[in-house]
């Protein structure tokens, strides 16, 4: 492969004759001068003019910055995301600046220090949704991993919360790690159920596919999840881990959430498409619900000791079960993808969510 | 430092809660940027429902007083009863920074007694994803300075 050395612009260079056809010819747009809001320099100041339009099909596949004077003879980088609609969202721009100004250490920012002696069974719980949290949180860096070098660079900033998502989740498996290991437990136990689940979205058929069933449904299980486990923390360490834990989530289930809604306002033919994938991944979610390694931790912290759960029965995880469910419908609607009275839940998942059950839909 | 020396719930007291929490103005800044308007109603014995703004703008925090729920146009309203809303201020102001079981997040997961309400999803997804903020500042309740957890 010739990489095009010119050896005579060598020798013309050497002799001081310069080309400057880049000084002098170029076709992009100048004289631009982006003014800093007030927290600094932010992607939304820099989205304009010219630079602030992302074409809804990339004319080309390169790794050129949009808006450059871009060579004709560029090679072909492959890329099979093209079309806007397939990863932008309206909040992209934000949720990108959002991530990067609310990034934390895992090692610095939580006081490890002050983590005391639990009751055993205690213990036992949040090392095993540690476990847990530790093994999911990985998928949701694999999977845009996967996908964004696919993604056209037009998109480059769907991209940029694209990395930043990964380096959450990375964060978020080492906090977890780090929580099971730091006070006496240990690991727990990794099941099939979750594994098969995170098997789903990393094979996924395609990046709309994925999209739904990681950021939407999956990790808008596990913002829940990070939210009762900041209301059940036994100390200040879990409490700090599982709040900035949750406000990640969050982003990127804002992100999935919108993207969802921007593609479908596009083409609402595609909803038949996403109410496959999400029937998909509901009769997984439903296996989670019955999976002891998910569901009795979360009520022995709840409950405080495995008799109180006991005794408390489902009730234990009743707030939990409700919150997914019921913040799933609301985020699926405001997408514009109602699936009330179709999801692929039992009826004893879905009792007592509004909106959940197929005969209030029909009344 | 004293308790806020305003009686609760008035807007002198959340502008006062805003003065304490953004005195380190660098340690806020360590919590990230951040764009949400909380409405925080305060439901009294006699049945008012006195609303209050707080506006996270950027690094910017904001107590804009008794607001109009309308006009304000919050993402998110945390309702709940005057003796949840004491309870919750006064065991910050004798302890320091919230316990799980004393912060927003604790009030509300399960709708009592505090319940949050939001226009529409990203609104109470925002409530997540500024919680850290949001507690930082009524955690500045305390009656002993608190230092502002990172991130």
């Amino acid at each position: 492969m010739s990489l095009g050395l010119d050896l005579s612009y060598l020798e013309r260079s050497a002799r001081g004759e310069f080309d400057l056809g880049w000084l002098r010819d170029t076709d992009s747009e100048w004289g631009v001068r982006a003014v800093p809001s007030k927290t600094g320099l932010t992607m939304r100041d820099i989205f304009i003019g010219s630079y602030g339009e992302v074409p809804e099909h990339a004319p080309l596949r390169t790794m050129a910055p949009r808006g450059s004077d871009v060579d004709p003879d560029v090679p072909d980088m492959g890329y099979t995301i093209n079309d806007k609609a397939e990863v932008w969202s309206d909040n992209v721009l934000d949720l990108y600046e959002e991530a990067v100004s609310r990034q934390w250490s895992a090692t610095r920012d939580i006081p490890w220090g002050d983590l005391a002696p639990l009751d055993p069974d205690v213990e036992h719980a949040m090392c095993q949704l540690a476990t847990v949290l530790s093994e999911v949180e990985m998928v949701a860096a694999d999977f845009p991993a996967k996908w964004l070098w696919r993604i056209n660079h037009d998109f480059v900033e769907a991209k940029m919360f694209l990395c930043t998502q990964v380096m959450d989740e990375a964060r978020h498996t080492e906090v977890f790690r780090k929580r099971a290991l730091a006070n006496g437990g240990g690991l727990g136990k990794a099941t099939a159920v979750v594994e098969r689940f995170l098997q789903l979205i990393l094979d996924a058929d395609s990046y709309d596919e994925g999209s739904a069933l990681m950021h939407l449904l999956g990790e808008g299980i596990v913002l829940s999840l990070f939210r009762a486990g900041a209301a059940l923390s036994p100390s200040p360490v879990e409490q700090q881990i599982f709040r900035l834990c949750m406000q990640d989530e969050a982003r990127h289930v804002a992100y999935g959430t919108m993207h969802l809604r921007y593609r479908l306002e596009r083409d609402p033919s595609m909803a038949d498409d996403f109410h496959a994938y999400l029937d998909k991944g509901e009769e997984i979610m439903a296996m989670i619900f019955s999976t002891p390694e998910i569901v009795e931790p979360t009520a022995i912290l709840a409950a405080g000791s495995v008799e109180a759960a006991c005794e408390l029965g489902p009730a234990a995880g009743d707030v939990l079960r409700l919150q997914i469910v019921g913040d799933y419908l609301k985020r699926c609607s405001h997408a514009g993808l109602d699936r009330r009275g179709r999801l692929h839940l039992p009826d004893a998942i879905i009792t007592g969510v509004p909106g959940a059950m197929a005969e209030e839909v029909a009344v | 430092m004293a308790t806020i020396d305003a009686a609760f719930p008035s807007a002198e007291w959340f502008e006062e809660l805003v003065a304490r929490a953004t005195a380190d103005s660098a340690a806020m800044e360590r919590l990230g940027i951040a764009e949400f308007r909380l409405g925080c109603e305060i439901v009294l014995p006699d049945g008012a429902r006195p609303l209050f703004g707080l506006v996270l703008d950027g690094y910017d925090i904001d107590a804009v007083g008794r607001v109009d729920e309308g006009t304000f146009a919050p993402d998110v309203v945390v309702v709940g009863p005057l003796e949840a809303w004491t309870e919750m201020v006064g065991w910050i102001e004798v302890n320091g920074p919230a316990d799980s079981a004393h912060s927003l997040n604790g009030l509300s997961i399960a709708g009592v007694p505090f319940e949050v309400r939001a226009a529409d999803a990203m609104g109470s997804d925002k409530f997540y994803r500024f919680m850290g903020t949001l507690q930082a500042v009524f955690d500045a309740a305390a009656e002993a300075p608190v230092p502002v957890a990172t991130a």
